[in-house]
């Protein structure tokens, strides 16, 4: 197995309370191998245990059961230093005393490597990131990007196998947030080393990730790379986790009608119907009269007529906000609200009846039983 | 009356309320400073005394002086203390140095596993801490009185009228110190230490080489109030100090107050010089006690 990888096995974390009685599972039981050189994105909303499965990767937690191998060795009884990984926090975590050469310094220091190769490494890794005219200052003298980049060279002079990365984005602006962005992938190119990388915000997950796994509750929802993910969410979960504006979910039943089978949305009136025609029709034919979601993303709301299989829904402007080459546009349709992303600089305006196109073609259909998407 | 005048007149009351302030607390200060400079021992009825007379703090200082006995003939003696004065003062700050640096010891070890360590029983040890430390030191008198009686049996530098047997007792004080350092451990983000961890280094270099770096404002603070309270204690150190030449400050100022005849001003002047190390001390650790020190490593 090639050193970089990382191999997470039924791990489970019970956080106990002093007397050692537990409290709470913050991970249920996941599995995930990580290639050599992956960078792989753990995301999820917060408490669905994404940061505690990094810390234990790191070895600032205790397993409670389970295995985490790093390059095909079990780490679990190893301290952090000897696991081959170096991490960035979300506060930065730096030495408020020490100067920036100290800070990048410090583990070298303590492995007691010689002087030279020290200020060599801390030297040629600070002009990298842009760093090498403020070695003498302290971190209160840096902005906060600035300061986060001296994070991202405290663990690049380590030069680990693996590199975690715990939201390390959420603290800066949202300008300097897209720059580090850009930048950590860069970083992910040259040096090829495996990165995983927590974060709440899809958008990075999406951007940086070659694979993204998503978690809730303590468990895994899907691990599949970012447009994957997008096209073919596994569960409810992820469907409505990935992508922003969220996909449009709505709640109905499967009804035969006339010989053919229709999802009719659940409503007291108005509600929505559409022919479930092709791939459709024979994955809902399993739930005829039963509850299912249906799922379409904005972007597959048109205002043109498309070729293809295109429902027309009828609707009125609740709010559009113009973003230029596009329009996000809130629609009051059947009983709820449906965004739609429409191309085009038509200036939309409220209360404007508007005939969208529903592209049948990019339909997900879920089992609201399950919430598990069907196949 | 207008709204300037409003604003002058209630200047004028806050600032009337806060110089009589000031001169309620500065007043029995001058009235000290002046009893060590007047002629005589007598409790000081003016704040100017009549006549500067340097005897108090020459016999302080250990200085020998001529006294007149008997004013009708001009008769004088010379009069030099028994045991000089300045070696109390110097038992004071060296027992005071001691214990406040064997608390720091202490209480900042402690506070860290307090803070940062997770055991059975930290949260009642905690509490019982903070009951312990409602008691004042003086309620166990006695058996402090009795633990070194009987263990001077056995190591003659530990027992009764030893400036260690002193320290052992007012190291027993930590307890409130252990909460104060525990306190401020608690604001220091764990990430800080994480990231040392990752960067290898152990709970020992964690503790040694980043948090009491951070720290150093509260181990400040700790060290002033250890010290005041060392240098001023008066009951422990009364029972356990017996011969004259081991006393405190306090013990000895205190063995002026003779039950027939209250020497004032030698008490005086003892009192003025025990301010002077305190005042040192204060100066040195007060340009740690700042803020912002961890300013910069975290985002908070």
């Amino acid at each position: 197995m090639s050193e970089g990888s990382v191999e997470i096995k039924e791990l489970v974390k019970t956080y106990t309370d002093d007397r050692g009685r537990p409290t709470f599972t913050a991970v249920k039981n996941i599995s995930l191998p990580i290639q050599d050189g992956e960078f792989m994105v753990l995301v999820g909303p917060s408490g669905c245990g994404k940061s505690t499965t990094l810390r234990m990767v790191a070895g600032l937690e205790k397993i409670t059961s389970g295995t985490i191998s790093i390059g095909g060795r079990v780490v679990n009884e190893l301290e952090p230093k000897d696991r081959g990984i170096a991490m960035v926090f979300q506060n930065y975590a730096l030495y408020p005393h020490m100067t920036i050469f100290n800070n990048m310094a410090f583990g070298l220091q303590l492995a007691k490597k010689k002087r030279d190769f020290i200020s060599d490494t801390v030297g040629r890794t600070s002009k990298a990131l842009g760093l090498d005219h403020m070695l003498e200052r302290k971190p209160h003298a840096l902005s906060g990007g600035q300061r986060q980049r001296v994070a991202l060279g405290r663990a690049i002079v380590r030069s680990p196998k693996v590199f975690l990365f715990d939201e390390p984005l959420s603290n800066l602006d949202a300008k300097m947030r897209v720059q580090m962005r850009s930048e950590i992938s860069k970083l992910h190119a040259q040096l090829g080393s495996t990165m995983i990388y927590v974060t709440h915000d899809q958008v990075e997950a999406m951007t940086m990730g070659d694979r993204i796994c998503v978690m809730r509750d303590g468990l895994i929802m899907q691990v599949a790379d970012p447009l994957t993910l997008y096209r073919q969410p596994e569960n409810l979960f992820v469907a409505g986790f990935i992508g922003s504006p969220p996909m449009n979910l709505l709640k109905g039943k499967v009804q035969r009608r006339d010989g053919g089978l229709f999802f009719v949305e659940t409503a007291e009136k108005n509600g929505l119907t559409f022919p479930l025609q092709g791939r459709l029709e024979s994955l809902a034919g399993k739930f005829v009269d039963k509850d299912i979601v249906f799922g379409i993303r904005p972007e597959h709301l048109s205002d043109e007529i498309k070729d293809g299989a295109a429902a027309p829904i009828t609707s009125t402007v609740e709010i559009a906000e113009p973003m230029g080459s596009e329009s996000l546009v809130y629609l009051k349709a059947g009983t709820g609200n449906l965004i739609a992303r429409i191309h085009g600089e038509h200036l939309y305006h409220l209360g404007e009846q508007v005939t969208v196109q529903l592209n049948m073609d990019k339909v997900n259909l879920f089992d609201a039983a399950t919430e598990n998407v069907i196949r | 009356m207008t709204a300037t005048q409003k604003s002058y007149a209630r200047k004028a009351a806050a600032h009337g309320f806060l110089i009589c302030f000031v001169i309620v607390i500065l007043v029995p200060f001058a009235m000290v400073i002046s009893a060590s400079l007047r002629q005589g021992n007598f409790a000081p009825s003016r704040l100017l005394p009549d006549k500067v007379s340097l005897d108090h703090w020459k016999f302080v200082l250990g200085i020998p002086y001529q006294e007149v006995v008997n004013p009708a003939t001009g008769q004088t003696r010379m009069v030099k203390a028994d045991t000089p004065p300045l070696r109390w003062f110097w038992n004071s700050i060296k027992i005071s140095l001691l214990s406040s640096a064997g608390i720091i010891f202490l209480s900042g070890t402690s506070a860290y596993a307090f803070a940062r360590l997770r055991f059975k029983f930290r949260s009642a040890t905690l509490s019982a801490l903070l009951i312990l430390q409602m008691f004042p030191m003086v309620l166990s008198l006695v058996a402090f009185y009795v633990i070194l009686d009987f263990a001077g049996q056995y190591a003659r530098w530990l027992g009764l009228n030893t400036h260690t047997g002193l320290i052992m007792i007012y190291l027993g004080g930590i307890s409130n110190y252990i909460w104060m350092i525990k306190g401020y451990f608690e604001t220091i983000p764990a990430s800080m230490e994480e990231s040392a961890r990752i960067d290898g280094a152990s709970q020992f270099q964690t503790f040694v080489r980043i948090l009491l770096p951070i720290s150093l404002p509260i181990f400040a603070v700790v060290f002033i109030l250890s010290f005041i309270s060392y240098m001023s204690e008066y009951p422990v150190a009364s029972v356990v100090l017996q011969s004259s030449e081991n006393w405190t400050l306090a013990v000895g100022a205190n063995s002026f107050l003779y039950e027939q005849e209250k020497l004032w001003g030698r008490f005086a002047a003892l009192a003025v010089l025990s301010g002077v190390p305190i005042t040192v001390v204060f100066l040195l650790c007060q340009k740690f006690v700042i803020g912002g020190l961890t300013s910069g490593g975290v985002k908070e």
